[in-house]
């Protein structure tokens, strides 16, 4: 037991956990702008294997970071854009339309990674860039706290200070009260003036600018190439994250934290003969049985007559 | 439904399917440009031509074999098309049923995964019975995902958390689950790979052709198609299903008990999703072999999309999807074009079918036209409503 709790207290395990989070966060905020607007995207998987791909391509091709990074965010939004266009203009399922981009996701960028290198199963050969890591200056001589606050990727950091950003943009600002106020009761809205399908049309460009940031990450710096499918349900992960977290970005962030944990110590739990299938799907379970209590609570409160859910509004639509 | 709205959605199939063809053939097109000094007309000549070549192959290939002698019947082709359709034809089935209602089931892949994982323990260790196992196993399977269904099945209706993240949960949870299972209980440790234990031979399906392992899963696929519809269009049941679909607040009203149909529509599209990956392994690989989860409960959301959720339209859906995924394996085969193109032509699909806005132009000018010609039927309402 002490050998097990010394396994997962390294520091080494918390660099891990931090690393695995990195990408589930920045999608979880992504879902979380999505889902306060009203409009779940469910095409953040699509999206962050897109972003990566991107990144790899542009990196290795014309060896420049910063383009690779831009044109990573740049694609990101225009396939969220792509979404909103057909789920509010064209009016398409919004749940069906992130179905098909994921399908054109995963086999896209398989089919052009063969056109373009000749492999179908990782940009190897391609000379792609790394995103680095940053030390800061002075704290990472500090020994412990070193540890954990300096040395980690340039994308996590960013990752985290959107936490607060997001946070911010969702309760303080203007355009943030808009998502919400759509997302809550888009006839009422629109009655005060407030164009739906704009509001909307901007959440889901937020949510896939964060996506796709994640899935830089994912390809320049969690590793330095691309694989086919390499986000493995990340985006599907995330989703569940703010479902856990709730329309706060702090929550949204704890639940990130708890995936990406659960996730670097069901490694780390092998060695103990705990099969990692079971520390794997506890996040999961413990997800559903959350939304399951959340959902009981409201239930009881609201009884027979009250509120349903909003989550049922949006399929009515 | 009106006459001229279900011309339009035929139409708009038909339509979707061209564009998705003619989008394939652009790219393939652009990635058959030869590189190299060449004048630019004798290039696009070329590419032309390679093009036409890949697009034979994709479109022509599951039937028929070219030679330089000439064409003949492709017939491993044809069985390859035929299995492929079994477990989509399935997961099509399983999904139609809930979107008839109004509910999601994304489910439907884990529901496959662990009916297939624990009816493989079924069919390595149940005796060896011809028929009595088969059907014991795939009933197995059906348990599975009928129970494994029921739990977003029962959430949605008691507690009204929402299935679509409840059952995308459970996904991940089944094929966990069924790894572990595999991997713990039934793995062949004689094996190279992750496989589980070889099924008993009279276990598995018959087969009507032995070379290429054509088994008889398309007709328990085809009796499934009949039995769905018969349930849903023949029944009180199915006519509960769809009113649920259409209006639940109505079909409250008038005495239906949404919260326990709700639960009823996941258990039974679970039961249906469970059996799809059982079938394919009973009659193709002879033992459990995924990894990775085959995506056959996404297949399912596409084929339902496409059939719009008509049992019967089901299996020609699949047929079609599994035409062009042969069509594209044996394209990759004969040229340099990689199969996955496929995906990008079932994106462009999916997303065409299901908006409800495009054509909308050309489906009121034909609306105006079916009103002209019938005085009576006109509907001002109906007219002005469409956008």
């Amino acid at each position: 037991m002490n050998e097990m709790l010394q396994g997962i207290l390294s520091w080494d395990f918390i660099a891990a956990g931090i690393r695995v989070t990195t990408p589930i966060l920045l999608a979880a905020l992504g879902a979380l702008v999505a889902e306060s607007a009203g409009t779940p995207n469910i095409a953040l998987e699509g999206i962050m294997l897109i972003s990566a791909f991107i990144g790899v391509i542009i990196s290795g091709f014309t060896g420049s970071l910063w383009l690779a990074i831009l044109m990573g965010i740049i694609v990101g939004i225009s396939v969220a854009a792509v979404l909103a266009y057909f789920a509010l203009k064209l009016k398409t399922d919004i749940i069906l339309a992130a179905i098909a981009l994921n399908i054109f996701a995963s086999g896209g960028t398989i089919f052009f990674l063969a056109m373009l290198t000749g492999d179908k199963g990782s940009s190897a050969s391609v000379n792609s860039l790394l995103i680095p890591n940053i030390a800061i200056p002075v704290i990472d001589k500090i020994p412990v706290l070193g540890d954990i606050l300096s040395g980690h990727h340039s994308i996590t950091y960013v990752a985290i200070l959107l936490i607060f950003v997001v946070q911010y943009l969702m309760y303080k600002t203007p355009l943030g009260l808009r998502i919400r106020a759509v997302g809550e009761n888009p006839d009422a809205a629109e009655s005060v003036g407030i164009s739906v399908i704009k509001t909307r049309f901007i959440a889901l460009m937020i949510s896939g600018f964060l996506a796709s940031l994640g899935g830089l990450f994912l390809s320049m710096g969690y590793v330095s190439w691309f694989a086919r499918d390499m986000t493995a349900g990340r985006g599907w992960i995330a989703l569940a994250a703010q479902a856990l977290g709730g329309l706060n970005a702090f929550g949204v962030a704890a639940g990130s934290f708890l995936f990406g944990f659960t996730e670097a110590a069901s490694y780390s739990l092998q060695i103990f003969d705990i099969p990692y299938e079971f520390t794997q799907s506890l996040p999961f379970i413990i997800t559903i049985i959350v939304l399951g209590i959340y959902a009981w609570r409201k239930v009881k409160v609201s009884g027979k007559l009250g509120p349903s859910n909003p989550a049922e509004n949006i399929s009515k639509e | 439904m009106m006459k001229s709205d279900r011309r339009f959605t035929l139409y708009r199939i038909g339509i979707s399917v061209g564009i998705a063809l003619l989008i394939g053939y652009i790219i393939v097109f652009i990635s058959s440009i030869p590189s190299g000094d060449m004048e630019w007309i004798k290039k696009m000549k070329e590419a032309f031509n390679s093009a036409n070549e890949a697009y034979k192959y994709f479109l022509t290939g599951a039937l028929v074999k070219w030679r330089a002698s000439g064409a003949s019947f492709n017939q491993s082709g044809f069985i390859q098309w035929i299995n492929e359709a079994v477990p989509i034809i399935i997961t099509g089935l399983a999904v139609s049923i809930v979107f008839t209602a109004k509910q999601f089931n994304i489910g439907a892949e884990g529901q496959m995964f662990l009916g297939a994982a624990i009816a493989t323990a079924v069919a390595i260790y149940f005796p060896g019975i011809p028929f009595v196992s088969t059907v014991f196993v795939i009933l197995t399977a059906m348990a599975v995902g009928a129970g494994f269904a029921a739990i977003p099945g029962y959430m949605k209706a008691k507690l009204k958390a929402s299935e679509l993240v409840t059952s995308l949960m459970l996904n991940y949870v089944a094929f966990f689950m069924g790894l572990f299972i595999i991997k713990t209980f039934l793995r062949d440790t004689q094996a190279g790979s992750l496989v589980s234990l070889a099924f008993q031979k009279q276990t598995m399906l018959p087969l009507l052709n032995d070379r290429y392992q054509w088994h008889i899963g398309i007709f328990i696929a085809l009796g499934l198609t009949i039995l769905v519809w018969f349930m849903m269009k023949k029944t009180t049941w199915g006519y509960k299903v769809k009113m649920i679909g259409d209006n639940i607040k109505f079909a409250e009203y008038s005495g239906i008990n949404s919260a326990k149909m709700i639960f009823q529509v996941q258990v039974v599209s679970g039961a249906v999703a469970g059996t799809a990956g059982i079938i394919e392994l009973l009659g193709y690989h002879g033992r459990f072999l995924w990894l990775y989860s085959p995506g056959y409960g996404w297949d399912g959301i596409i084929i339902a999309t496409l059939a719009r959720n008509n049992p019967l339209f089901v299996p020609l859906a699949a047929l079609f999807l599994s035409y062009i995924r042969v069509g594209a394996k044996i394209m990759g085969r004969y040229t340099s074009i990689a199969p996955e193109i496929v995906a990008i032509l079932q994106a462009v699909i999916i997303l065409l079918v299901t908006a409800e806005a495009f054509l909308a132009k050309w489906k009121q000018k034909s609306i105006n036209k079916e009103a002209t010609r019938s005085q009576k039927m006109t509907t001002p309402v109906e007219v002005g409503e469409v956008r």
